[in-house]
């Protein structure tokens, strides 16, 4: 990894450059909230966000998306996609994203996603985590790759990682505004990790913890956090790495329609819901179940499908944590 | 197939016949040869069927794959999206993309006995590999016990009755188990005594015996049948490894991206529509939910 330094009185500079590379996106604060939305200058970006309502998945699996068009009788591809630039993403973010790649990207590859995916330029920020987060325990708190550019925060400027090709490139076109790392900004590098690491007050026990939720599937704790649960699919509209979706063809006008993707939640009553009106999932006890066990799956080449980014959390209406129910449900094995 | 996978290929209709007051079987042939010659699937293979402007939906390829030029699909009216189908004629065209799913491992089975067991619908998928083991020759002796509701459910009646006439002679047995009693169901008992009965379809195994250690058995039904199935066939001896199941979710996708197939535990996940939709007993004592 190549690491540079960007002092902060190059930084306006920048972020100016970056938009040779596409339409900005960086979290911007509105009232309590902050989302991922198109940005001019530096000071819109709201650089010590705790975390966006949607996660950046949105920018590759969107809310609603028509991807298929259908003109005089026929489907027409509807892959298409500019370059973009997704400023400001924590590290979970990342983690999140490729995750979705897993997904999205193995054989035969989603068009749409991957063609959003090489279009964007990925450059993430460090952050300091709130009472939500507990990314720490699933080590997805520092990003290794996954990323064209990472800016940790220093007191006189950025510590830069250099993650890609495209990173390189950057750095080289806008080489004036870079200098060399000094031993002292490795120093303050270690010294911001290190006061990063202590601040998380949440911690998810995952050892053995695929297995553990796999003999509590009776556990009485499920019942009793799904007759609390709203079902209302927050949850499942805020993670990172919750993808399902639904599909369905909506006409514009008497000869025009499109095929469009929208999100959907396995909190839905229709998400098991098969011709004839079997519902493979028929309680809320089933449904609340599922989405921890799809959370909590482990895959040995990616690790848990949860990256701790703490959204469920905050955005669940009736307050329901993840963390406390998984330890719960493990408590109740003993 | 295409650069996009979603995208579907044009199919024209060929034939329309009525199977039940419910079901109907559409045959199909890609209109760009090019295509038509590319499609090969094995049995237990499904597609989805594209209605442009209305929507897709998942239907397990019903005919052979050793009949070529042509493939067929028994659909049933369920939904919205089917009974726009069951509205089109001869000479209209749906999209088709697939084939997808595992399908039966038929090479692997060469030369076994293969007990078919099927219920209502589940019969579908399984008349692929009826029909392509008595084509095929392949394999020892194939034994179809199908469970039905009453006598208009019987899917692919004509064939049935065949085979209940004809099929020793092309190493295959049929037997049949109604629920609701009719004076054709009547008749039919009167005509092979010991082959058609009133009962479900666990009542077909009395009196027969398979040689465990060559037969594999192939399920298809309604999800309630699986269990008793599977727990008659166990108590025969026969290994859960030879116990093929295919099974029904709501696929929207076919490739494993859009998540609602998924079943399973956190030590488990399986997307029915990428690693089956067909799975051996084994496989449903390791992934919870599966049947």
């Amino acid at each position: 990894m190549r690491y540079i330094k960007l002092p902060s009185e190059n930084f306006g500079e920048f972020f100016n450059s970056l938009r040779a590379w596409g339409k900005v996106y960086g979290p911007v604060k509105k009232g309590k909230v902050c989302s991922f939305q198109e940005v001019h200058g530096v000071e819109e970006v709201a650089l010590d966000y705790k975390r966006t309502t949607l996660p950046p998945k949105k920018f590759f699996v969107r809310p609603r998306d028509a991807v298929l068009k259908l003109k005089n009788g026929r489907w027409e591809n509807g892959v298409e996609s500019e370059p973009f630039v997704l400023f400001g993403l924590h590290s979970c973010d990342i983690h999140g994203l490729k995750i979705l790649d897993k997904v999205y990207l193995s054989e035969p590859a989603d068009p749409y996603y991957k063609a959003r995916r090489e279009n964007a330029t990925v450059i993430g920020i460090s952050c300091i985590p709130d009472e939500y987060c507990f990314c720490k325990s699933l080590g997805t708190d520092f990003a290794m790759d996954g990323f064209d550019l990472f800016l940790h925060e220093l007191p006189d400027g950025w510590l830069v990682r250099v993650g890609s090709v495209r990173g390189h490139e950057i750095a080289w076109e806008n080489e004036g505004l870079f200098e060399e790392v000094t031993e002292g900004d490795l120093a303050n590098f270690r010294a911001f990790e290190e006061k990063r690491a202590k601040s998380f007050g949440r911690k998810l026990n995952k050892e053995g913890l695929a297995d553990m939720l796999d003999l509590a599937y009776n556990s009485p704790v499920w019942k009793k956090y799904a007759d609390i649960c709203l079902a209302c699919g927050n949850c499942t509209m805020v993670c990172p790495t919750c993808r399902c979706y639904e599909v369905c063809d909506r006409w514009l006008n008497a000869y025009e329609g499109v095929r469009e993707r929208r999100y959907d939640s396995c909190f839905m009553e229709s998400h098991g819901l098969v011709a004839g009106g079997h519902n493979f999932r028929p309680t809320r006890l089933d449904r609340f179940r599922h989405r921890y066990y799809c959370k909590s799956y482990f895959d040995p080449s990616a690790g848990f499908n949860c990256v701790g980014c703490g959204r469920c959390d905050e955005f669940c209406p009736a307050k329901i944590e993840h963390v406390k129910v998984l330890d719960e449900v493990r408590g109740s094995l003993q | 197939m295409s650069e996009n996978p979603y995208l579907s290929y044009e199919a024209r209709i060929l034939e329309v016949k009525d199977l039940t007051p419910r079901e109907k079987l559409f045959t199909l042939r890609f209109t760009d040869p090019e295509v038509g010659e590319r499609f090969d699937f094995k049995p237990g293979q499904f597609v989805i069927v594209d209605v442009r402007g209305f929507g897709e939906f998942p239907i397990s390829l019903c005919s052979p794959p050793t009949r070529k030029g042509y493939f067929q699909l028994c659909i049933r009216k369920a939904g919205r999206m089917t009974k726009f189908v069951h509205r089109m004629e001869e000479g209209d065209t749906v999209g088709i993309r697939g084939p997808y799913g595992n399908g039966f491992p038929m090479e692997k089975m060469e030369g076994s006995n293969l007990v078919l067991v099927a219920g209502g619908l589940g019969m579908a998928p399984l008349r692929s590999v009826l029909w392509y083991a008595i084509d095929s020759g392949k394999y020892e002796h194939i034994w179809l016990l199908y469970g039905t509701k009453a006598y208009e459910d019987i899917l692919f009646r004509d064939e049935i009755v065949h085979l209940l006439r004809h099929g020793e002679a092309m190493n295959c047995s049929v037997k049949l188990a109604y629920e609701v009693e009719s004076p054709s169901c009547i008749y039919l008992e009167e005509g092979f005594s010991q082959k058609v009965c009133r009962g479900v379809v666990t009542d077909l195994f009395r009196g027969e015996e398979f040689d465990v250690n060559k037969a594999y058995a192939l399920i298809c039904g309604p999800p309630v049948m699986y269990k008793f199935v599977v727990r008659e066939l166990l108590n025969r001896k026969l290994s859960p490894g030879r116990i093929y199941m295919t099974l029904e979710r709501r696929m929207r996708c076919g490739i494993g991206k859009c998540g609602h197939c998924i079943v399973g535990t956190s030590t488990s996940i399986k997307y029915v529509c990428r690693d089956g939709p067909v799975f051996t007993y084994w496989d449903a004592l390791s992934t919870r939910g599966l049947i």
